[in-house]
């Protein structure tokens, strides 16, 4: 393991929720640089469960543990409705970058001149997604937990930032709740809320189709 | 200081910020036009004084308190609070970028009504110029010990309770420290009564920061003694403000 290695150790025990316990942690998960997909149905506590690790919310029991530069994009995340795009990257990213997400917004139409206020709710998750992913620290370990980023947003615009994560594995742990659209999809990881206990599930060839029945 | 660069850019963008400097430049000018110094030249000068610092207090007092109000609400309620919060950056932070983000606005415009002071209503004799710049930057300092913790007041109590709440409470205890205690002052001369007493002994006295009067009346700087006795006067009142927004302010609404 190098300094660069994300890595989020949640322990067997851990407890989540607001005043009363929603979810339990039957197992000792430990994550690691990559995508990790969280489902659950609606209300299970899916944001719960993100906002407890990225220290929004106090766990009621339990331990875990962090390594990374911490980024939670929570889902309803939005921005100033009289600020374009554009001003949001140039304010929020180093100037470096300025280049790559201005591609990256072209590359999947999102006009980056149009004022926040008036983009649709996909180009807003795009906004906010871009902003997050060109944050990422090349030089340390990054831990990107993402609260259903894919709502609203087109196939092909979700195909491209699933090629970056991808791309970007080694040094990035995604966390991403989601709520799959299509039975083929690849879910190599996976923390899954049954109930109320969470466990992680895993397998290279593992697909939504699999893992759907086990949520109840 | 990624959340002071965002900040910046939104009130920027929102353009209020370009009203405020127009009427502290323009209306200095213009107000006195349409007074009774039209007819008394001798009356121009304090007539601008007037209007010069009269505006920016009106200016700060709608527009800043509504706008750091405005943002710390947004804050807390889009989010952005709670994800700059996950990077690492604490919410003593956050209310400091916001805090100086609109101060970065708001210390131009007591400039200009300085410069205004200094330059379009300077007193012709010698030894009045000396006082009038001392005086001037003394306001000028008092103005800014006053209004800066106003602010993050604003923004503070606007993130948990919501912008109504920060901006009107924030402007009444300024409305009352400028003029409400003066009132009770008077009334306490009257008749004395022990709860108004102590009421007003805990009061913020912003009335003397306001020094509009001295320079009308051409009074002179304060001394050295009492200058500094309400630098420290109101630096204890910045920093029981201080207390209360940090403790008031947060990142989340739903937290």
């Amino acid at each position: 393991m190098t300094a660069t290695t994300p890595t989020i150790k949640l322990g067997s025990g851990l407890v989540i929720g607001y005043t009363a316990p929603l979810a339990t942690f039957g197992e000792s998960v430990e994550l690691q640089g990559g995508t990790h997909f969280l489902l659950a149905r609606n209300g299970r506590g899916k944001s719960t469960l993100l906002r407890t690790i990225a220290g929004s919310l106090r766990k009621l029991s339990g331990d875990f543990t962090t390594e990374g530069f911490m980024q939670y994009l929570p889902e309803d995340m939005r921005f100033d409705p009289e600020i374009a795009p554009k001003t949001i990257f140039k304010t929020l990213l180093p100037k470096a970058r300025h280049e790559a997400a201005f591609s990256l917004a072209d590359r999947i139409e999102l006009d980056v001149n149009k004022m926040y206020g008036k983009l649709s709710t996909g180009n807003r998750r795009k906004t906010a997604l871009i902003m997050a992913e060109h944050s990422v620290m090349p030089d340390r370990g990054n831990i990107l937990l993402l609260d259903e980023p894919f709502s609203g947003l087109d196939a092909f615009a979700r195909e491209t930032f699933e090629e970056m994560w991808d791309n970007t594995s080694e040094n990035v742990l995604r966390l991403v709740s989601c709520h799959p659209d299509y039975d083929s999809m690849t879910m190599p990881s996976v923390l899954l809320i049954e109930g109320n206990t969470v466990s992680h599930h895993s397998g290279d060839d593992q697909k939504w189709s699999s893992l759907k029945a086990l949520l109840n | 200081m990624r959340l002071f660069k965002l900040t910046f850019a939104t009130i920027f963008r929102r353009k209020a910020w370009a009203f405020c400097l127009f009427a502290v430049l323009f209306l200095p000018f213009a107000l006195p036009m349409i007074s009774s110094a039209s007819e008394k030249p001798v009356l121009v000068q304090p007539a601008r004084i007037q209007a010069a610092w009269g505006t920016l207090f009106i200016c700060t007092m709608v527009w800043g308190f509504f706008a750091a109000a405005r943002l710390g609400e947004s804050n807390s309620r889009s989010g952005t609070g709670e994800y700059f919060r996950t990077t690492g950056l604490s919410a003593t932070r956050q209310l400091f970028e916001i805090w100086l983000a609109l101060l970065t606005f708001i210390v131009p415009l007591a400039f200009i009504a300085m410069a205004i002071c200094l330059f379009a209503a300077m007193p012709s004799e010698a030894s009045e110029k000396a006082m009038w710049w001392t005086l001037n930057f003394q306001y000028l300092t008092l103005f800014l010990l006053v209004f800066a913790p106003l602010l993050a007041l604003a923004c503070a109590l606007a993130s948990r309770f919501g912008g109504i709440t920060g901006f009107g409470v924030t402007f009444l205890i300024t409305i009352y420290g400028l003029y409400g205690v003066g009132y009770l002052d008077n009334m306490l001369k009257v008749e004395a009564n022990s709860a108004l007493q102590a009421l007003w002994l805990y009061s913020p006295q912003y009335r003397f920061a306001d020094l509009t009067q001295r320079l009308y009346f051409k009074t002179g700087a304060l001394s050295g003694e009492v200058f500094s006795n309400m630098i420290f006067y109101f630096a204890a009142i910045l920093a029981v403000n201080t207390g209360i927004s940090r403790l008031c302010f947060r990142t989340s609404a739903t937290v």
